[in-house]
């Protein structure tokens, strides 16, 4: 399993999975809002989304836990 | 009557100094999954190189009639060695003995690692282990040293010098505190080892004691520390990568000042040309884009050696190759609070202009800068300080500089990413000004935004006229940038540069206006 941890923090502008949808490497997941850019988290494996511990419009800080990847 | 009862002694002595902190020593150390001081200076070097100096350096128990009775060789072990056949000096704390705070003799050859470095004009791989003096002295609690003299050299001189002269790498390969920790970070380039390494100005007992604090030495000093905050510039996962990342370093880098780094032949051709660099850019000015996938496929394949990836995030440093020559590499990451100057972030890109300079290693300049970053944390983080620091630096630098605009090149903050004569190209995405016209129009047209009857919609017509301003046309045609390039066509013009400024490179050997503190 893949834990995706946030590079920064900041607010999530979308969210683009969900949990039990399957995905691709290279997949864009979500997309943060980072200082007026957009940043957008892909997919490091391709697999099962198993949890999304954010939704669009909150608050995040570095590090916190945003998506669970099963092979 | 011949000399061989001596050299059996020798014989035996340098026996004795293998045996190290003794066989239990070895196992316990062993049984924490870390290395011995010999075994991580054995798989630094290549096979068989390893030429130890002092081996028989140490404490020595003579009985009654003079013979030996034991012998506690150094907790220092020191050397040269070779690392892909180009010579080193390189030493280690001993942490089988005394935890690696230092013997007497093990403090006289820690010591002279620098000097030896500075003496033969060789790079210096420190491998630490260990804390530093003891309040019982070197000599432990009974011992009578004596307190150093006056007129002893200024003890970090050679430290400095070391910096000033010859490449230094160290590694933190378990826990490593006081004076240790801070040799450590007195380099170059430093690597700690997340599953080994702790880094501590003072262990835990000593900051409950003083402090009331109660932590772990994880949580004093572990890899999630100080791969944050700059202390060492790279984690690795264990210490065999620690001396990997250490001899890729060293690859790079020439043996002293007074000398060039090693050109290597090069298979990836300079005209190789990337097409997924034409859409890499998104117009859409608000969405990232991956600057390490650009320095990946510029530079030669597989050569780019990140350094300080964990902090000053905002900043891309490392060493790559350009057709076989080596170069820093500084680039903005639009991913991390959009690219902008932090204060740790210049303070990265600071030290990493100042590598470049000691080493006369041109830099290729990856530029997608937004500012300075603004907001209350900044200013309690003296950025603008910090930053103005790496402004200056790059001014004063002589190493030949090319930067390409790649994107956003904005305010005080773009300045540090040029340097003085540097060659400068623009892809069709660079934009520049004094800043980002998002800002910028709210505050410069406030109240013609205000008084408008959409100010909504005239706000946004006044960013999409300025931006149309900052496009890099206008600055081409004013011969503000060298060229306007193709993205696709960037390796090519920098492999350009970089057979163009050969010539130049002889001259700028020997010491510099600044030097590289830690």
């Amino acid at each position: 399993m893949i834990k995706i941890e946030l590079e920064t923090g900041g607010s999530v502008w979308k969210v683009l999975t969900k949990p039990g949808q399957r995905v691709e490497a290279g997949e864009i997941l979500f997309i943060l809002e980072v200082m007026k850019m957009e940043v957008p988290y892909e997919a490091p494996i391709s697999g099962e989304v198993l949890a999304v511990h954010f939704s669009e419009g909150d608050a995040v800080e570095e590090d916190q836990l945003a998506v669970e990847i099963a092979e | 009557m011949n000399w061989k009862a001596e050299t059996d002694e020798i014989a035996r002595r340098r026996q004795l100094a293998l045996e190290q902190g003794g066989t239990d020593a070895i196992a316990k150390h062993h049984g924490k999954g870390k290395l011995t001081i010999r075994e991580r200076v054995d798989k630094l070097l290549d096979p068989g190189s390893f030429e130890e100096i002092g081996p028989t350096a140490g404490a020595a128990n003579y009985n009654e009639n003079g013979e030996l009775d034991s012998f506690d060789p150094a907790n220092f072990v020191l050397g040269f060695g070779r690392v892909e056949g180009r010579r080193i000096i390189v030493g280690g704390e001993d942490f089988t003995m005394r935890g690696g705070s230092p013997s007497p003799a093990g403090l006289r050859k820690s010591i002279y690692a620098e000097e030896l470095a500075v003496q033969y004009k060789l790079p210096l791989v420190r491998l630490h282990e260990g804390s530093g003096g003891s309040v019982g002295g070197t000599s432990g609690k009974g011992g009578a040293s004596l307190p150093g003299p006056v007129n002893a050299p200024a003890r970090f001189r050679s430290v400095a010098e070391a910096m000033a002269t010859v490449p230094v790498a160290t590694a933190a390969l378990g826990a490593v505190a006081g004076l240790p920790a801070g040799r450590l970070v007195a380099s170059h380039f430093s690597v700690m080892s997340k599953a080994t390494a702790q880094i501590l100005t003072a262990g835990p007992a000593v900051v409950a004691r003083a402090m009331g604090e109660q932590k772990t030495k994880d949580e004093l000093g572990g890899w999630k520390v100080h791969t944050k905050n700059g202390t060492v510039d790279n984690g690795a996962a264990d210490e065999t990568e620690c001396l990997t990342q250490i001899r890729r370093f060293l690859s790079f880098m020439p043996p002293n000042i007074e000398q060039l780094a090693p050109v290597i032949d090069c298979d990836d051709p300079v005209d190789r040309t990337d097409e997924a660099l034409l859409d890499i850019i998104p117009r859409d000015r608000r969405q990232a884009f991956d600057m390490r996938r650009i320095i990946r496929s510029v530079f030669d394949q597989e050569s780019f050696f990140e350094m300080g990836a964990g902090y000053g995030r905002s900043q891309i440093t490392g060493l790559a190759r350009l057709n076989g020559q080596p170069v820093g590499v500084w680039a903005n990451n639009c991913k991390f609070l959009a690219g902008s100057m932090t204060a740790d972030g210049a303070h990265k890109a600071r030290r990493f202009m100042e590598l470049c300079e000691t080493f006369s290693l041109p830099i290729a300049s990856l530029v997608d800068e937004p500012g300075f970053m603004i907001g209350s944390q900044a200013e309690r983080e003296a950025t603008i300080r910090h930053g103005t620091s790496a402004v200056l630096t790059a001014a004063m630098t002589t190493v030949p500089w090319a930067s390409i605009m790649i994107r956003r090149s904005f305010g005080v903050a773009q300045a540090a990413h040029y340097g003085p004569n540097g060659y400068v190209l623009a892809w069709p995405s660079a934009e520049s000004g004094p800043l980002p016209v998002e800002g910028g129009v709210a505050v410069a047209f406030q109240r013609e935004i205000a008084a408008a009857p959409d100010p909504e919609a005239r706000r946004r017509e006044l960013e999409e006229e300025l931006s149309a301003r900052q496009s890099p046309f206008p600055r081409a045609e004013a011969l503000g940038v060298h060229d306007l390039i193709d993205p696709r066509e960037t390796r090519t013009e920098l492999c350009r540069w970089v057979d163009r400024i050969q010539p130049l490179l002889p001259a700028l050997l020997g010491p510099t206006r600044f030097s590289i503190r830690p």
